[in-house]
């Protein structure tokens, strides 16, 4: 029994301190988002005009469509949380594999995007110009994001299916849930400066 | 036996297994004690060598004519010279080195709050100094160390691997602000409230979030500018749309905070010596506290007083001049809290105390001349001449490095159990106060004369000022020798020191000198801040630290 709330008050340390500092971590992630998002806008407010010259036509439709996909994951791994806390594994399982499924929908959008603007409208690549420069450095950084949290996330599932968390103790789904979250939040800033503005 | 057994319980009561073996105990070591040392020797390596390149600099400004080195690789000594005083030694000695070593001792803690990332960290840290180095084989950056397009866009690999260099160095000081920042928001000792933190705990606490927050930009703009030398992704380059003064935003959007980066932790060391050698109560304790805290957030608030040369619009210029300003009054807050704890007080003057000292005059100077170049007319006259080169060192050298000197002495017994010479201390002492201000001194008149820096040839008529200014240097240069002498020397035969050789009154101090690997064998309790001289240390529960009964046990993973 105390060694049971021990164990207790142990993990709730932990855990404090591993939310804390994945916050934080969060907080520099992104200031190196915004620090783009700033030469971006410094770029595109101090030049020649905007567009630039040659800058390709984004495709709205497929982006809004990736959005959307990218903004269900975030109500998906919400599910998923939700029904680890309540001990329904099945259901976490189902959801996080949504998730999953979602996210490497967004990627393949994305891909679908790129794969157009470099073989459409060579103009556009990355080394063009600055469009490009900062098109592809904030989607690409944000891509890269995305790429590394289904893998975050596989592990996690993995993880949880051997049997790694208990209902009780889950400090690393929570913080793969805020990563996944703050991936979902980066993309609305993107979406919104590149292609609503 | 149940004295000394760990209550099972939380992360305070949770001990890791004393390390075994050479390479866990000191080479991949966890405990933050030795990371923290492990930081300061590399630092100070990494300051032979930014001297080497400084003396070079000042032999070869000997003759107008230079002549010692062609100019093409004395523009190479000053950029690499100073990439590894900012990125190499000051700011790791200051946050991953005292740091590391002193704040969790002083808040009651066993660790920092995840030991081994901040190990990660560290080992960042040698392979990025010998990158920046390496790249002296391939033709090392030009530019200076603020790298300006377009002139870094152009010359050799070298440039790159700098970026790379100074990312890698980034990452490992963002690592560690993260890690000081969750450590002192949950990791201090019951009853340390904020207004109970010692304040050099203050100073860090107010550095991890400059850390965190500014190291990042620059990696933003380092890496775009890797990106673009190496791929040709145009950023900086204007004939392809890009700005060279994004580059200059973004890199001083780091920068002047990387000076606070600098100079906060320094504030800190400065406001632990002064009560301990006045034997009085630091005055304006709260104060102190909050203007570093102020610091911090005006620090974001001025990056572009470094452009006003470069065709920042007028309307911008003047908050900036305004802001820059008022930084001054918070850092003025400090100097006058200090000398008024030297009012009155009964001061021992032991070289800690004298580099403290010498501190205030030093630093106070650089910072005067920050004020002038702060208003824009001056500015405009004074940018680009040896007037920004003597403010610079005058903040780095007389604020920075005299500060390190000074917790260096005056941690050295809690490091290693003994004693630093006393009398070579003081040799090294007043070489040093003298080598520094026969050396930057001079450089204000230069700059008010006109002689432009970062030039390897220059009009004869600076060449017996400048011939003065190196001697100085080599003055300079033989008192820090001395000082590494002594440390060497020390280390088996300085005088034994005990665990509270200063009387001090902060926590690391009523532990033995070198603390074991637990630091604290029961969690104290603190009751009071440090510094009421007139009371007993107002801690509970250290009975035991001092006397032989047994270590703590490890706790077995729950």
């Amino acid at each position: 029994m105390r060694a049971a709330v021990a164990a207790d008050q142990f993990y709730q340390e932990t855990r404090d301190l591993r939310v804390t500092g994945f916050l934080l971590f969060m907080v520099s992630d992104l200031v190196l988002f915004s620090s783009f998002i700033f030469a971006y806008l410094y770029l595109r407010n101090t030049g020649q005009g905007w567009p630039p010259p040659g800058a390709p036509h984004l495709n709205l439709a497929l982006a809004a469509l990736n959005s959307v996909a990218l903004f269900g994951s975030g109500a998906t791994i919400h599910f998923a949380l939700e029904n680890w806390k309540h001990e329904k594994f099945m259901k976490f399982a189902g959801w996080m594999l949504a998730t999953i499924m979602l996210g490497i929908m967004f990627l393949s959008g994305q891909g679908i995007e790129y794969y157009s603007l470099y073989t459409v409208d060579h103009a556009s690549w990355a080394g063009s110009g600055v469009f490009g420069a900062s098109f592809f450095t904030l989607t690409g950084m944000h891509g890269l994001h995305v790429f590394a949290g289904i893998i975050y996330l596989t592990v996690l599932l993995l993880q949880a299916a051997q049997g790694k968390y208990t209902f009780k103790y889950y400090t690393g789904l929570t913080l793969g849930t805020l990563y996944w979250h703050f991936v979902d939040v980066i993309w609305v800033v993107l979406f919104s400066i590149f292609y609503l503005i | 036996m149940a004295v000394t057994a760990p209550q099972p319980g939380g992360i305070a009561d949770h001990i890791h297994p004393e390390p075994q073996g050479f390479i866990r105990k000191y080479v991949f070591s966890i405990d933050h004690k030795i990371i923290g040392i492990q930081y300061i020797v590399t630092s100070f390596v990494f300051m032979i060598l930014g001297g080497l390149l400084a003396e070079l600099i000042r032999i070869q400004l000997m003759n107008a004519n230079g002549g010692f080195m062609t100019p093409d690789t004395y523009n190479e000594v000053y950029t690499i010279h100073g990439s590894t005083m900012v990125w190499l030694v000051i700011v790791p000695m200051v946050t991953g080195g005292f740091g590391n070593f002193v704040f969790p001792l002083q808040i009651g803690a066993r660790d920092v709050a995840f030991p081994w990332l901040n190990m990660v960290s560290f080992w960042m840290f040698p392979p990025a100094g010998l990158l920046l180095y390496a790249s002296f084989l391939v033709g090392a950056p030009v530019a200076g160390w603020t790298e300006y397009p377009p002139v870094s866009l152009q010359g050799g690999p070298g440039t790159s691997m700098w970026c790379v260099a100074i990312f890698l160095v980034g990452v490992g000081t963002t690592l560690t602000g993260i890690n000081f920042l969750v450590t002192a928001l949950k990791m201090r000792a019951p009853g340390m409230t904020f207004t109970r933190m010692p304040l050099f705990v203050w100073a860090q606490f107010a550095t991890a979030p400059l850390v965190m927050i500014a190291t990042t930009a620059l990696a933003a703009a380092l890496a775009a500018l890797f990106m673009e030398r190496q791929f040709g992704v145009p950023f900086y380059d204007p004939t392809k749309g890009g700005s060279p003064l994004l580059w200059q935003h973004m890199f001083w959007f780091y920068s002047h905070p990387a000076v606070y980066i600098m100079i906060l932790p320094v504030f800190g060391i400065i406001s632990e010596i002064f009560p301990t050698f006045a034997r009085k109560p630091i005055f304006g304790y709260k104060m102190i506290a909050f203007s570093s805290i102020s610091i911090a957030l005006l620090g974001f608030m001025v990056w572009a007083h470094h452009m006003f040369t470069s065709g920042l619009a007028p309307f911008l210029q003047l908050p900036f001049m305004i802001m820059t300003m008022v930084i001054a009054i918070p850092t003025g807050i400090k100097v006058f809290s200090w000398l008024a704890t030297l009012w009155g007080g009964k001061i021992q003057y032991t070289t800690a105390m004298l580099f403290a000292i010498a501190f205030i005059a030093t630093f106070t100077l650089g910072g005067i001349s920050g004020v002038f170049l702060a208003a824009i007319p001056f500015d405009l006259w004074a940018h680009g001449t040896y007037f920004i080169v003597a403010h610079i060192h005058y903040v780095l050298v007389g604020g920075s490095l005299t500060g390190i000197f000074a917790g260096m002495f005056y941690w050295y017994p809690k490091m290693t159990g003994r004693f630093m010479n006393e009398t070579l201390g003081r040799w090294t002492f007043w070489l040093f106060v003298i080598g520094l201000n026969g050396t930057f001194v001079p450089m204000h008149w230069l700059g008010l004369m006109g002689m432009p820096r970062r030039v390897a040839e220059y009009d004869p008529q600076f060449q017996t000022i400048n011939q003065v200014e190196s001697l100085f240097s080599f003055v300079m240069t033989l008192a820090i020798l001395l000082f590494f002498v002594n440390a060497l020397w020390s280390i088996r035969h300085g005088k034994r020191a005990g665990h509270n050789p200063w009387h001090a009154r902060t926590l690391e101090w009523q532990i033995p000198s070198p603390p074991p690997y637990y630091n604290f064998k029961h969690i104290p309790t603190v009751l009071a801040n440090p510094y009421a001289f007139d009371e007993p240390v107002p801690y509970a529960g250290l009975e035991d630290e001092l006397t032989d009964s047994p270590a703590p046990i490890p706790a077995g993973a729950y």
